[in-house]
């Protein structure tokens, strides 16, 4: 029997913008998808490609990493740097034909829950469409 | 009251950015800071607004980690709910009697679930935001509000006016609901006092020409920064108050300025921030903005209108001198310098109003022993010459709009100049 | 030594409980290697539920601490302190959101369940890779070196200046007194300037505990907040001074625009057309004219152009001071010539402030005339001057005058590029020093205990600049306190020296500068006073060298690991 596609997103929140509108999510009581699991990172320019690419190779259906709006970055330039690595990463997951629309950089600002609930919701979907991570087969 | 790591006590009046950057700053220097707020939440004005001039911040992303170190940070006693009522004494040695209202909701045992809020049978407009939606007589004034715990406004509470109601208090499975809790008399002994009450903004009902309050779509910025902000009655989304889409805005700047006598330094800036806001959030929306002159003195401002001015924005320098209702729409009369009379239809008016000293300024102005001078905020002890920090009343200090209109960073210059100052303070 | 997990599920009353099997967490978690116990509780936050889990901590001997319930943000600090109340290093603690995050936002309560407990694993997983961390403390020096000995650097000193801390305020040139010293009156109360600098030095020089350097020059200055070395060349003596201060304020102030440049106004070649600061200078009673007003020719002006926002196009900002000063000019000119015709060409009149438009009233009652204008030139006409302006609407118009001033923007002064330089301090784009944080932190610079007040930092009036100049002191008089070590963030970077090849890209990107490059050895060394604990230098190592304390990538990758187990 063909069980039901449960996609496994793996989130990398930073600590001051993200988590802080995931938590307000909370507060509201908005939905967030259940697919969802969260890394606290303290800043996005924290997340190096590689680790998105292990959460990936391990067999992430989808990643995420979420951090504050240019320009409100609590340690003034590390979202760029995320911006810059995650723009390289895609082009790299696609040259590798790795399906970079796997991947999701979002900008999510500490009053924004009903936001982050549509963010998520919106990309739990799309991978959800996607299906499986082709990676899953191989580990299996 | 030098500073050689011996505990100095301040008073400090008003939780809003001023009064935040100056408590953490006195506490990490080893003071004991007691933060009076009159409302139950802090945060002041800042809280307010969705996104700050010029860099278009977050402002909640941008204060929150300060409120969140001041709740951590144990040299800080806030006390909401509470207001001034007497002052005695001189620097080094000040009285300080303070009402501390009831909460009726204990705020190490609450913890923020919000399940009193439903039950409550009673309904009234939220003034945070600005009557576009409805809280109970227990509540939060918005998601995201701090300290994230209710409080109970006697005023509309059904129990505190005779009947026998305790919907919220059975709603709470952690008993942190207490109808027994009393107001508070509390005298402070400190050696310094900071007034940093903030502002609020002129009312435009006061004004005639512009439709205030008899026009639907006539709006105060304050209410449009509630229509704008993520976690406000409308989550963002730019609506008339019949729902529909605003397919043009006008924004008029310096209301009341003529009935204030004064420039208010912030508004043409919040103006420009504010088109720039709606820009992004409706690119098909089409924008004009009425001034007589433009003030954008600060560091970038000017960089910052030119870009909005790119963007499509429409600047006329000119008089309004009507606004009457066309249809569904507002025709704005105005006359031009050159003498020339116009006339401009529009779905949405937005009025840029004078910034005034805080409610209740008068009398704290008073009990301080500080005069007010022009627009009734409170005079620095030598004007243009020396700091504006500092009062007649040696040991009391101003930060931010309580001593004159102006944008946040000034206002945390000020806070930070009288925390030097207070910190200075001979023995 | 053997790891005991102890694992704490908190019901948070209903909230977590209504919508997260917690049995079936403890039951899925218990198995789990190194977890000595999971145990559930109703409401760990209260007063009964930390003492509870002081005592569990202890009772088990536990050498790890996983905390599931609401968000760190709300109670991560309270069960850290519980830790250390309970002799465990708080540092060896992983909390997991279940509330927020979990409970209140996932629709299914199976799915919520299963959510907590692979939350939970991945937290165990992580938490068995913390090592103890540990405050540090740092010692620093109280002292503070002020550039600069205008207005803000005498009252930057003057409020810092203490038995306890010791102020050098170094000044380029032979005496202090910046600009205001020079301006016979200001505004609004139409005071003397150098009467009010007179006064401000006298009680200076009463005070023992700040030292002057004038004609003295800052060549280099090393160091961090609460340790920085600064070299003082001492011009007049030819001798160098070494100060070891804790912070450093510029107060290097402005210079105005040279209007040379901008030919329409005819600077420099016409007679009569003054800058600013040339108009005060004249009225300076130890002037070229005696203190009088008077044209090249000896004669006293009968019209009087003053052109406001000259070269603000050029330099794109206001320069927010100019309409204020320039409407002094026009009181200090009718009060020497009570018939002299003045007149005002400005384009947006600039006044915020309380008592502002009350000044420019009042100076208009006087009879001063106020002409808008677009673009405005300035030309020889016969033996006198024509202001040709071009007013709203296209018209344009024509005055007859024999002196112009011309109020150019205020620049920041030639130092400052100096000190940018020799500091790493970027410029924005109109070539003032970047602020610490535009709007939370304006006196603040990118580097930590540099300060920059008054127009070093912007134009601005006497009363913003002495604001400012005690914003500074504020800020160093509560983080340098004598006789106290300053605390350092715990979870900063650290740079492994087997490992770093000495690249420097970390140093490249380190947004607070905290990274340095020791050249005998060839490696990158973090400066733990500095860092903020981002990570953005561990993320860029291209060797790994990089970690961040309570962020290492094993850390992470463990969490990810067992996140998609």
């Amino acid at each position: 029997m063909q069980e039901e596609f449960k996609p496994q997103i793996v989130g990398f929140l930073c600590n001051w913008c993200s988590y802080t509108g995931a938590d307000l999510a909370g507060a509201t009581k908005q939905k967030i998808p259940a697919s969802l699991s969260v890394i606290k990172v303290m800043c996005s320019g924290r997340v190096e490609p590689v680790l998105i690419t292990t959460a990936y190779l391990r067999g992430a259906d989808g990643v995420l990493v979420a951090g504050c709006h240019p320009g409100d970055c609590h340690y003034r330039e590390g979202n760029y740097y995320a911006r810059r690595r995650f723009a390289l990463l895609e082009k790299t997951m696609e040259t590798l034909g790795l399906e970079p629309e796997r991947l999701m950089l979002a900008w999510v600002s500490a009053s924004e829950g009903q936001r982050f609930s549509e963010v998520t919701n919106q990309f739990a979907g799309r991978i959800k469409q996607m299906g499986p991570s082709p990676l899953k087969k191989a580990l299996l | 009251m030098k500073n050689n790591g011996h505990s100095t006590q301040v008073l400090v009046i008003g939780a809003g950015i001023a009064g935040i950057e100056a408590s953490l700053l006195l506490a990490n220097s080893g003071a004991k800071v007691y933060l009076i707020e009159r409302n139950s939440y802090f945060g002041g004005n800042v809280i307010k607004f969705e996104e700050v001039f010029p860099n278009m911040e977050c402002a909640t992303c941008m204060i929150a980690p300060k409120q969140q170190e001041l709740l951590q940070n144990e040299g800080i006693e806030l006390l909401t709910l509470s207001q001034v009522e007497a002052v005695q004494g001189s620097a080094g040695d000040f009285t300080v009697k303070v009402k501390k209202k009831a909460r009726y909701v204990d705020l190490e045992n609450c913890i923020g679930c919000n399940a009193c809020f439903e039950p409550c049978p009673v309904e009234v407009d939220n003034e945070f935001e600005q009557g576009f939606s409805k809280r109970k007589a227990i509540y939060i004034p918005c998601a995201g509000a701090l300290p994230n715990v209710p409080a109970i406004d006697t005023e509309n509470c059904l129990r505190f006016k005779g009947e026998d109601c305790q919907a919220c208090q059975e709603a709470c499975i952690f008993e942190a609901i207490d109808y027994t809790q009393q107001d508070e008399e509390l005298e402070l002994k400190v050696g310094a006092i900071l007034a940093a009450t903030g502002f609020k903004p002129f009312d435009p009902s006061k004004t005639k020409q512009y439709g205030y309050k008899k026009f639907s779509n006539v709006y105060s910025d304050i209410e449009i920064e509630r229509i704008c902000a993520s976690n406000g009655p409308t989550q963002g989304q730019i609506v008339l108050r019949d729902g529909e889409t605003p397919k043009s805005v006008a924004i008029i700047h310096c209301v009341g300025r003529e009935e204030k006598g004064y420039c208010s330094s912030v508004c043409c800036m919040s103006s420009i921030k504010l088109a720039h806001f709606l820009k992004k959030k409706l690119p098909e929306v089409k924008i004009t903005q009425f001034y007589s002159d433009l003030c954008i003195p600060g560091r970038t401002y000017q960089k910052f209108y030119e870009e909005v001015q790119e963007s499509g924005v429409d600047f006329i320098r000119a008089r309004v001198n009507e606004v009457a209702e066309q249809g569904k729409e507002l025709a704005i009369k105005y006359k031009t310098e050159d003498g020339k009379e116009n006339t401009l239809n529009v779905d949405m008016l937005i009025l840029a109003p004078a910034l005034e000293p805080e409610a209740n300024s008068d009398k704290l102005a008073e009990m301080l022993g500080i005069p007010q001078g022009d627009g009734g905020f409170f005079t620095e002890k030598k004007p243009d010459l020396d700091s504006s920090v500092t009062t007649l009343k040696d040991g009391i200090f101003v930060a931010g709009c309580t001593q004159g209109p102006k944008d946040i960073p000034d206002t945390v210059a000020q806070a930070e100049a009288a925390v030097g100052r207070i910190l200075s303070m001979p023995r | 030594m053997a790891k005991k997990i102890g694992v704490y599920v908190c019901e948070c009353g209903t909230n977590i409980a209504d919508n997260v099997d917690i049995d079936r967490v403890i039951e899925a978690v218990s198995p789990l290697h190194d977890v000595e116990l999971v145990e559930k509780y109703r409401l760990l936050c209260s007063e009964d539920g930390k003492e509870f889990l002081k005592q569990s901590i202890q009772e088990h001997e536990l050498t790890h601490l996983v905390v599931a319930a609401c968000s760190p943000k709300q109670h991560e600090l309270t069960f850290m302190n519980i830790c250390a109340a309970a002799g465990l290093n708080p540092y060896l603690f992983q909390m997991v959101n279940i509330r927020e995050q979990c409970a209140w936002v996932t629709a299914d309560k199976k799915e919520a369940t299963e959510k907590a407990i692979t939350q939970i694993k991945a937290a165990i997983a992580r938490v068995r890779y913390h090592v103890p961390l540990e405050k540090k403390e740092m010692d620093v020096c109280p002292d503070v070196l002020v550039v600069g000995g205008g207005i803000a650097g005498i009252k930057a000193s003057q409020l810092l200046a203490s038995p306890d801390r010791k102020v050098y305020l170094v000044e380029k040139t032979s005496s202090l007194g910046g600009k205001v010293k020079g301006f016979k009156k200001l505004f609004t109360d139409m005071e003397s300037g150098s009467v009010l600098i007179e006064q401000e030095l006298n009680s200076l020089q009463g005070n023992k505990n700040v030292e002057v350097l004038t004609d003295s020059e800052v060549e280099q200055i090393l160091g961090f907040l609460g340790n920085f070395e600064a070299k003082i060349m001492r011009k007049t003596e030819s001798e160098e001074r070494n100060l070891s201060v804790g912070a450093v304020v510029l107060a290097t102030g402005f210079d105005l625009l040279d209007p040379t440049g901008l030919y329409q106004y005819g600077y420099g070649k016409l007679d009569d057309v003054y800058t600013s600061l040339e108009f005060e200078e004249m009225n300076i009673s130890g002037g070229a004219t005696g203190g009088k007003v008077l044209l090249k020719n000896g004669k006293p002006p009968e019209s009087v152009a003053i052109i406001h926002c000259v070269g603000r196009e050029e330099k794109g900002y206001c320069s927010r001071v100019c309409c204020l000063y320039s409407f002094k000019f026009a009181r200090m000119l009718k009060s020497q010539f009570p018939d002299v015709k003045v007149s005002h060409f400005y384009s947006d009149m600039c006044i915020p402030g309380k008592s502002y438009q009350k000044f420019y009233e009042e100076t208009k009652e006087l009879g001063v005339e106020f002409v808008r204008a677009g673009k405005t030139e300035v030309a020889q006409n016969g033996k006198g001057i024509v202001v040709k302006y071009e007013a709203e609407a296209g018209k344009e118009g024509e005055h007859a005058a024999d002196m112009v001033i011309l109020v150019p923007a205020m620049e920041p002064s030639s130092d400052t590029n100096k000190f940018a330089q020799m500091l790493g301090i970027p410029l924005d784009d109109e070539g003032f020093l970047v602020r610490e944080h535009q709007l939370l932190a304006p006196v603040g610079s990118s580097i930590g205990g540099v300060f920059v007040v008054g127009c070093a930092q912007g134009p601005q009036n006497i009363s913003e600049s002495i604001v400012q100049s005690e914003a500074a002191a504020g800020k160093i008089l509560s983080s340098l306190v004598p006789g106290r070590k300053l605390e350092l963030e715990v979870k900063t970077s650290e740079i492994s020296e087997t490992f770093c090849s000495g690249c420097k890209i970390c140093i490249s990107i380190c947004p607070y500068s905290a990274i340095t490059f020791d050249e005998a050895r060839g490696i990158a060394l973090v400066n733990e006073a500095l860092c903020h604990g981002c990570g953005a230098c561990a993320a860029a190592c291209p060797s790994g060298a990089a970690s961040m304390k309570g962020f290492t990538s094993t850390q992470i990758y463990q969490e990810v690991v067992e996140l998609v187990r």
